[in-house]
């Protein structure tokens, strides 16, 4: 996960990189600190760099960081041959490396040979059990096969574990949605709001789920985390306001005739609307007229 | 005159829109929204355009919710409506209907009660340069009498049509040119408003 400044740090310098301005190298350090995935990017410009001999010796024992990174984005862009060739250069250079050994079992993975990556993976699990990419290379293996179900056994397991996690947390979440499993993808969220409370994305998608869920507590539930949401990132996150407007507006929907005054709630839902007419009106003009319509459907409502 | 004969037909522009949207995010699950018109002889449905929706979070509602309001806002001023739903899983090898497409394309059947589901074919993507199909590489779902999406089979009698014949020759130029670049979809409207998810001049 990054933040906006990061990712127009990154564009930028791919920008750069991809016109032939040079910083290649910066670019694919970048791409490993913010662990994004941009495999066609990485293949492109590590292989131009690898392949040219007066540039790979600059970088010292850096180079073979770079076969690294090179090989799982060939992997990920299934040019396993150019994968397999990364591979062989390491094995050369570290004979004995369990690291080595984790790529080549990634390589079997790729092939989408399923049981002999599977027993690569396990026996590499016995040597290390505490091992967090090979467990997470196995919950994708199932995912990737559709046993969803055994995905999910297996993360939950992890997380045990490394209940630290953040990215497995999300991937968690993020399976539980897929499937419709609300309750449970709430449960992955409200974790992750206890140990990054700050994190306004986290405060966003709970309350998504629980507006998506339904019912008088969660949409309660979901206007406070859409309003916590707009409080972390200063008013500038669209889908928090929309997402006061339509809770408002549901929440009405279900307590109309229990004569229930919610001056507050209609305040926050006008203020909503108030500024996303402000932000469209400065930067997406011709969308405006919808906007206005959509948004007095939903006070109408309310 | 009952929806099991009734066909649809989809212009290259809404066509080529979703299947490039697809392509720009080849990790994930992405859906879309068909926009026409049921044609006057009433036994066609026009597909004229496409709104490519979400990469992300498909299954959760506020966004969707939000994005049909403002699409139908949109079109119906045009004299459009919403006529379907586009979804492309996110594993290649899997080419069922799921739950959460067939959901979304009952929430559709209340615009639109003759709403098409289109699944992206990936086998069919995958082979289109060497196979040179003429026809459109999705299937199409519609709902029975017991509102149960039903796959309907391409056959001689094709339900689901390209209105214009050379649409693939014209996808795979796209392809080839990667201008899935250019698509821009609801997700990224949110997270930036000024992204038009009309997509307008994408094809110029």
């Amino acid at each position: 996960m990054v933040t906006k400044s990061e990712e127009t740090q990154l564009n930028s310098l791919e920008n750069q990189v991809d016109n032939g301005g040079g910083g290649a190298w910066e670019y694919l350090c970048l791409i490993r600190k913010l662990k994004v995935r941009r495999s066609d990017k990485v293949l492109k410009h590590g292989l131009s760099i690898l392949n040219d001999p007066k540039q790979r010796s600059t970088l010292g024992n850096e180079e073979w960081t770079l076969y690294e990174q090179v090989a799982v984005a060939a992997m990920d862009c299934q040019c396993l041959d150019v994968a397999k060739d990364c591979i062989k250069v390491l094995r050369k250079r570290f004979p004995e490396s369990k690291r080595v050994g984790r790529l080549e079992a990634m390589l079997l993975e790729a092939k989408g040979s399923w049981e002999l990556a599977e027993k690569a993976y396990t026996s590499l699990l016995e040597d290390n059990p505490l091992d967090q990419i090979i467990h997470k290379r196995r919950v994708a293996m199932a995912k990737a096969q559709g046993n969803i179900s055994v995905a999910i056994e297996w993360l939950n397991k992890y997380l045990e574990t490394f209940m630290a996690d953040h990215d497995a947390w999300r991937e968690l979440a993020e399976i539980y949605v897929s499937l419709q499993m609300y309750k449970q993808a709430a449960f992955c969220y409200e974790e992750l709001i206890l140990s990054q409370p700050t994190v306004p994305l986290y405060h966003l998608a709970y309350a998504d789920v629980l507006y998506t869920l339904g019912g008088l507590e969660n949409l309660q539930t979901a206007k406070k985390y859409y309003a916590s949401t707009i409080d972390l990132t200063g008013g500038k996150n669209t889908r928090a306001l929309f997402g006061i407007c339509l809770c408002t507006s549901a929440l009405t929907q279900l307590t109309k005739g229990k004569n229930k005054e919610d001056k507050e709630g209609s305040q926050l839902q006008s203020l909503a609307a108030k500024v996303l007419e402000k932000d469209y009106k400065q930067r997406a003009p011709d969308k405006l007229p919808q906007l206005t319509t959509a948004l007095n459907s939903l006070t109408l409502s309310s | 005159m009952g929806s099991n004969s009734l066909r649809y037909e989809i212009a290259q522009n809404a066509y080529i829109k979703l299947v490039l949207h697809s392509l720009k995010h080849p990790t994930s699950a992405v859906n879309g929204i068909l926009i026409g018109r049921i044609s006057p002889s009433n036994d066609v449905v026009e597909i004229a355009d496409a709104v490519p929706l979400f990469h992300s979070h498909i299954p959760l509602l506020p966004q969707l919710e939000i994005s049909l309001i403002l699409i139908e806002e949109y079109f119906s001023a045009k004299g459009f409506n919403i006529v379907g739903y586009f979804h492309a899983n996110e594993r290649s090898d899997d080419s069922e209907l799921g739950g959460v497409a067939k959901n979304i394309g009952d929430h559709i059947c209340r615009y639109f009660p003759q709403a098409a589901v289109l699944l992206l074919d990936n086998k069919k993507l995958d082979s289109l340069k060497k196979s040179k199909e003429r026809s459109a590489i999705m299937q199409l779902y519609v709902r029975d009498t017991s509102k149960n999406w039903k796959l309907v089979q391409s056959d001689a009698n094709n339900r689901l049509s390209l209105k214009e014949p050379t649409t693939n020759v014209v996808l795979l130029d796209y392809i080839a040119s990667e201008k899935w670049n250019d698509i821009v979809d609801f997700d990224d409207h949110l997270d930036d408003i000024s992204k038009d998810w009309l997509n307008p001049g994408l094809f110029n």
